[in-house]
Parts: structure tokens; C-alpha cells; sequence
């Protein structure tokens, strides 16, 4: 479960101090599907980093299972990340040289698994997203949709609670966003995961349990149904 | 090993990079043997003309330096052309018309009493001593038209370089270090006997086999033997008994002979360590004597051997360290482009919890898979330029120069001139460029330092890397 309290991140840009999260309050239970929405700009993409411990606040807690992400040191943190938080990006961020099942084994490689085991939960992770006949292919000999279901995949393949996804269907034709989309929702309710996602996609946010939406730092949380109603900023 | 897997991948997609870095490092390296190989193909062959001159198992020689003429030109072979024709004068005595001359000298040579051999043998860590007379013979004939009009000029005189041999201390002085290649040697029954032997470059040039026969001081003398020195040595050409040489040889004055004298004592020290002590030794016992080493024999070796050699030491060396700075800097910067390039990357690696040092440790990897190919490469570079220098480099020539003990006069309008040409014995010597074990070892150790900074250079960013802010590229 995450608990933000009084959360603030502000950056400095020359001389102006831009907040990019403002005095933020938010609990997320466990196995909530959160989506948030909002203008570039607006502090999305500075929240998810918050709570996945790639950015620390510049005052308030981030506690994740009782753990402050804000106080604790670099190496804890790290730990966390490779055991705990899953991370999807909008442009995959799969490293070229390394086939399907060698971007997913890179997860597994801080976790210190054995060969054996490692190419087990690979195989499996592959399996899960429909990638099996894939995973000698490296990500260039691969469509979009591929590549972002082999980024699901490196995300998952630790088991992690936690599950951040910024904008994962940001760079996907309609189709394969829909195949994405319906991916997700079934992994969040099989792994029963905590899943927080970034997104400017109304269909997306619609499948959500909670909607947040971001306005110059501050997030405002709706009913998912009836933020899916609204244009996002 | 995904630490391998990711390596090997890495190095494959930036081929071309890791060519250029691999490249640059080889050919600091590859010149680094190439320079060192040429210095010491150098310093062997200023070895090898330093054994030739001063022969195997000798530490020391002691020579002095001629005195120089006193007053009116009196002393050793005058020669004076004038319409008269040519007179040659030896001392007080002269001698006009036509006539051959065949003086056995010891021009550049100072004399030493041959009682300081014994003297020098008895001093503290002497192994022994040998006594030598180096000497030229020079052979001239003169025509008895010489001066008259249109009786054409003084021919070109002869001479050739003749050692008096110590046959009692055969394991030092200039013969020690040669090869008797056909007949046999001086041996101690030869003291008193007109017997030599040539050096086999002189025997071809001359024709001389044994059995010949050779003039010197118009003596004959039989040659029982043939000498190979080592290549490169600056040989004399003949070689007789010390004994007979001492009787044969014209004293500086240009009368009386060398009876109980010697022009350099050849001296062995018990151990390398004590060649100094005994050079300090014989300088105490003989002040106004030249105590020569190895080490201050070479500065006087000239040509293109020595120019090769400061050639190899000043230049060879600044160049592969200019080279090597280049091909690290080069390195380094390519190093810490590539790591710029893949910051999104390394931003997604520590998203997924890499710890940075795994992360420095996978670029330090790659950066030393680069130095190693680079020191393979290199050392292959550095051995095929060393056998490329070996088969271009033409022949290294060591220069000694040695006076003449004659002395050339000309009566003209003006009065007298003279002259006193200066000899110089010139030696070719080949140079084999060869690099030793150790000098590849330091620098393919160097070429892998350099991935190694490359890779430290380009950590070093990693290190400063957020993931927030890598990540933030992305966007």
C-alpha cells in the first residue's frame, strides 16, 4: 500500500523554482488500479517516479509497505526497485542489443536468480504476454505492440506488487492499444497487482479503479467512470 | 553469463566503435614495440661494435692520448714534394727520388711502458690484464717524377690496421672476440715468429688466404689463420705477436722502435660491479692515461648508428608517448560518448534495480573486452613493424676516427704547408629490431590500462546518473 503525505517535488530551472508536485496526499491500497491523467506538464510522469523511488520528494513521505521511498538510502531503494515495482514505458526502453528473453532476463539478473531459474521465469514471463515464439527476436525484428508486451514482461517477470506504466500505449496504433489495454487488465486482476498508470488515453483510464487528475501539481481523484467522461486537461 | 551475453552484444552493435577505440590503443601500443624493438635493435648492434672494438671478457682499456708535435714538424714520416721530386724524411734522415715507404705507426695511440700491465694486474678486483699495440702500417710509393712538371700527383697512400697481439692473455684484447674461420691462431709459440693472422673481411677484400703472404714494415709475414670478428666490430685488419710488433713499430718520433711499450692495456674486472672501482683504481695509478668503459666507449662511437640511436631514445620514445596519450584520450572520449548515448539505457537498467557499480561494472567490461583486443591488436602491430624496420632500415654505420701518423708538406710560393690527414674507420652494421618479452608484457599491460580509463572516464557518468532525469530523456 502506498501512503503520500504532504508530498512536494520542486525543480529548479535557472532561477525559478517550477513545483512539479504540490503538498500531494494519496493512499493506494493494495491491488488498486489507479489511473492518472493531466496535461504534459503537469506533474504525471513526476508522480509515477515518486512512487516507483527513481525521484525523491522534496518534502513529505512516500511510504510503500511502511517504507519511506523519501528517507530511505540509495541502495534500499534500488533493492526495492528490483524486487518490488515494475516499471512500463511509453517507448519501451528495451535495450537493442539484447533479444525478447535477454531484456526480460535483465530484470531478473539484480535479483541474483540462477541461470535455470532465470530462464524459467523468462520463458514463462514471455509465455504470459504471448511473446513464446518471440523471445530469440531482438526489439528491431519486432512490431510496437511487441516490444511493449515485451516490456510487460520484463516488468512482471519478478513478481513485483507494484506496477507503474507511463503511458504504455502512448506509441501503439488503435488495435494494438486495445490488445495492451486488455493485456493489463488481465495480468493487474491475475497478479492481483498494484497498478498505477500514467496515461492521456481515456479508454485506458476508463478500465481503472480510481482516476486521479493532475492540474499544475495537484491531483484531484474521481470515480473512474465518470473521469473517463472527461477530456484529460 | 548475462554479464558476457550483454557484453558481447554491446561490443557487436558498436563495432565500428569499438574498432576505432580497439585501433587507437593498438597503434600506441604497436609503435610502443616497434620503438622499444628499434632501441634495442640499436643498442645491440652499439653492443656488437662495442665488443668488436673492445673484444670478449674485457671490462677496461687504458690507452693515453698522443703527445702532440713539438716545434718544427721533425717527428714521424714527412713527406715534402718540390721540384726536386719527393723527399721523405724519418727523423733527421731523409731520402729523396724514388722510393717505397712502409712504416708500421701507432698515430692515434699514445705509449705506455708495458711495465704498467703488470702494475694494473696487481690491482684490487683485476681478473687481468693484457697489453696491445694498436697500429697502422701505411705503405706509399713514390715516383721519381713526382714534383717535375707534368709528373702527375702523389698517389693515395695504404695502410691497413695491424694489432701486436699479447699471446700469453689470449682471453683478452681485440682478437678474444673473433672466430677463427680457416687455418689456426696465434698461439704462444708464435711470440718471436713473422706469422698473422687477417681478418676475414680484409682476406676477401685482399685476396689473402693462408698461407699468403702480407708486408708490414717491410717485413713479411706468413698468414697461418683467418679471423671472423663479431658483425659490426670495428676490427683491425691484421693481427700479429705483440712482440714483434713492439720490434717492427716506429716510435712517435719516427726513429727507434717499441720495445718494452704498449699503446692500451686491455683489462678484465672481477665482476661488472667492480669496473668502477678498477677504473678509478688505474686513473689514481695512471693520471694522464684514458681509462675507457663500455658505457664511455660508446659516446664515442658516431654515424649513423649513433644518430639512429639518440634517433630511437629521444624521438622514438616522445612519439609512442604522444601516440599512446592520443589513443587513450581518444579512447576516453569515445568511451564517455557511448556511455552519453546510452544514458535512456542505463536509466532503464536502474529502474529495473541495477545498482551503479553493476552498471559501471558491465561499461568497465566492455571498455577492457576493447583494451584487450587492442593490446592483441597492437602487440601483432608492434611485431610486424619490428620485422618491417628489420627489412628496411638500411645497414647502421659506427664512425671511430684515428689519425694518420703521416704528414703531408707542399713547397710552394708561400712557403710549406702540411697537412695530417685523419682516418676513420667506418663499420656497417645491420639492425635487427626484436622485442623483448618484457617490453610486450608493459605494453599490452598499457593498451588494457588505457581501455581501463576509457571505461573509468565513461563511469564516472554513470555514477552521476539519476534515473529520474535519464529517464526524463525519454520524453
Amino acid at each position: 500500500m502506498y501512503q503520500l503525505s504532504s508530498v512536494t517535488r520542486l525543480y529548479q530551472k535557472g532561477r525559478r523554482t517550477v513545483p512539479a508536485v504540490r503538498d500531494l496526499d494519496l493512499t493506494i491500497p493494495d491491488g488498486e488500479w489507479l489511473a492518472v491523467q493531466g496535461r504534459t506538464g503537469h506533474g504525471k510522469t513526476t508522480l509515477l517516479q515518486l512512487l516507483g523511488g527513481l525521484d525523491r520528494p522534496t518534502s513529505g513521505s512516500v511510504l510503500l509497505d511502511g517504507a519511506d521511498l523519501a528517507r530511505l538510502r540509495e541502495a534500499q531503494v534500488t533493492r526495492l526497485r528490483a524486487t518490488s515495482i515494475g516499471f512500463i514505458f511509453q517507448t519501451f526502453n528495451l535495450v537493442p542489443t539484447l533479444t525478447a528473453a535477454e531484456n526480460v532476463e535483465a530484470a531478473l539478473v539484480p535479483l541474483g536468480a540462477g541461470l535455470a531459474q532465470r530462464r524459467r521465469r523468462v520463458a514463462a514471463a514471455l509465455d504470459s504476454v504471448g511473446l513464446a515464439d518471440r523471445a530469440r527476436h531482438l526489439p528491431g525484428e519486432l512490431s510496437g505492440g511487441q516490444q511493449q508486451r515485451v516490456a510487460i514482461a520484463r516488468a512482471l517477470v519478478k513478481e513485483p506488487t507494484v506496477l507503474l506504466a507511463d503511458e504504455p500505449t502512448g506509441n501503439l496504433d488503435t488495435d494494438t492499444r486495445d490488445e495492451i489495454i486488455a493485456l493489463l487488465g488481465r495480468l493487474w486482476r491475475e497478479l492481483e497487482l498494484t497498478m498505477v498508470l500514467v496515461t492521456h488515453d481515456s479508454t485506458l483510464a476508463c478500465q481503472a479503479q480510481r482516476v486521479g487528475v493532475m492540474h499544475k501539481g495537484r491531483l484531484t481523484l474521481q470515480p473512474s467512470r465518470a473521469a473517463a467522461q472527461l477530456e484529460p486537461g | 553469463m548475462f554479464f558476457l551475453t550483454y557484453l558481447r552484444r554491446e561490443l557487436r552493435r558498436r563495432i565500428r566503435q569499438s574498432v576505432v577505440i580497439a585501433l587507437g590503443l593498438a597503434l600506441g601500443v604497436g609503435l610502443v614495440i616497434a620503438v622499444t624493438a628499434a632501441s634495442a635493435g640499436v643498442r645491440n648492434a652499439q653492443a656488437s661494435v662495442l665488443k668488436g672494438l673492445y673484444g670478449v671478457g674485457t671490462d677496461v682499456t687504458v690507452t693515453k692520448k698522443p703527445a702532440p708535435p713539438k716545434g718544427r714538424p721533425g717527428g714521424g714520416t714527412r713527406i715534402q714534394i718540390g721540384p726536386g721530386g719527393g723527399t721523405v724524411c724519418n727523423g733527421s734522415k731523409c731520402h729523396t727520388g724514388a722510393q717505397k715507404v712502409d712504416n708500421l705507426t701507432s698515430p692515434g695511440s699514445g705509449i705506455l711502458p708495458a711495465s704498467v700491465v703488470a702494475k694494473i694486474a696487481r690491482l684490487r678486483d683485476v681478473a687481468g690484464a693484457a697489453g696491445g699495440l694498436v697500429l697502422t702500417d701505411t705503405q706509399l710509393t713514390i715516383p721519381a717524377s713526382i714534383g717535375s712538371a707534368g709528373g702527375g700527383t702523389l698517389p693515395q697512400p695504404k695502410s691497413f690496421d695491424v694489432d701486436g697481439v699479447d699471446l700469453g692473455h689470449p682471453a683478452l684484447g681485440p682478437l678474444s672476440a673473433g672466430t677463427i674461420s680457416a687455418g689456426r691462431n696465434l698461439a704462444a709459440a708464435d711470440a718471436r715468429a713473422n706469422v698473422a693472422v687477417v681478418d676475414s673481411s680484409y682476406a676477401i677484400a685482399n685476396k689473402i688466404k693462408t698461407g699468403s703472404t702480407i708486408t708490414i714494415a717491410k717485413t713479411r709475414f706468413t698468414v697461418v689463420g683467418i679471423v671472423r670478428q663479431p658483425q659490426g666490430g670495428s676490427a683491425p685488419d691484421v693481427y700479429i705477436p705483440l712482440v714483434r710488433a713492439q720490434a717492427l713499430a716506429t716510435g712517435p718520433a719516427g726513429k727507434g722502435h717499441l720495445r718494452n711499450e704498449v699503446t692500451t692495456v686491455y683489462v678484465a674486472a672481477r665482476s661488472a660491479a667492480d669496473i668502477a672501482s678498477v677504473r678509478s683504481q688505474i686513473s689514481a695509478l695512471l693520471p694522464s692515461a684514458t681509462v675507457t668503459t663500455s658505457s664511455s666507449l660508446a659516446s664515442q662511437v658516431t654515424g649513423s648508428l649513433a644518430s639512429a640511436g639518440r634517433l630511437a631514445s629521444d624521438l622514438g620514445r616522445w612519439l609512442s608517448v604522444l601516440v599512446l596519450i592520443a589513443a587513450f584520450a581518444v579512447a576516453s572520449l569515445l568511451m564517455m560518448a557511448a556511455v552519453a548515448r546510452r544514458v535512456r539505457e542505463f536509466g532503464t537498467l536502474k529502474a529495473l534495480g541495477w545498482r551503479s557499480r553493476r552498471i559501471v561494472a558491465q561499461v568497465m567490461g566492455e571498455s577492457l573486452a576493447m583494451g584487450v583486443i587492442g593490446a592483441a591488436a597492437g602487440v601483432a602491430l608492434g611485431l610486424g613493424g619490428a620485422a618491417l624496420i628489420t627489412a628496411l632500415a638500411p645497414k647502421l654505420t659506427a664512425t671511430l676516427a684515428s689519425p694518420t701518423a703521416m704528414r703531408f708538406f707542399s713547397a710552394g710560393p708561400a712557403g710549406t704547408s702540411g697537412s695530417s690527414p685523419s682516418a676513420t674507420h667506418s663499420v656497417a652494421v645491420p639492425m635487427i629490431a626484436s622485442a623483448s618479452a618484457g617490453a610486450i608484457v608493459v605494453a599490452a599491460l598499457l593498451a588494457i590500462a588505457g581501455g581501463l580509463i576509457a571505461g573509468t572516464l565513461g563511469s564516472w557518468r554513470i555514477g552521476q546518473l539519476r534515473p529520474a532525469a535519464a529517464l526524463a530523456r525519454v520524453e
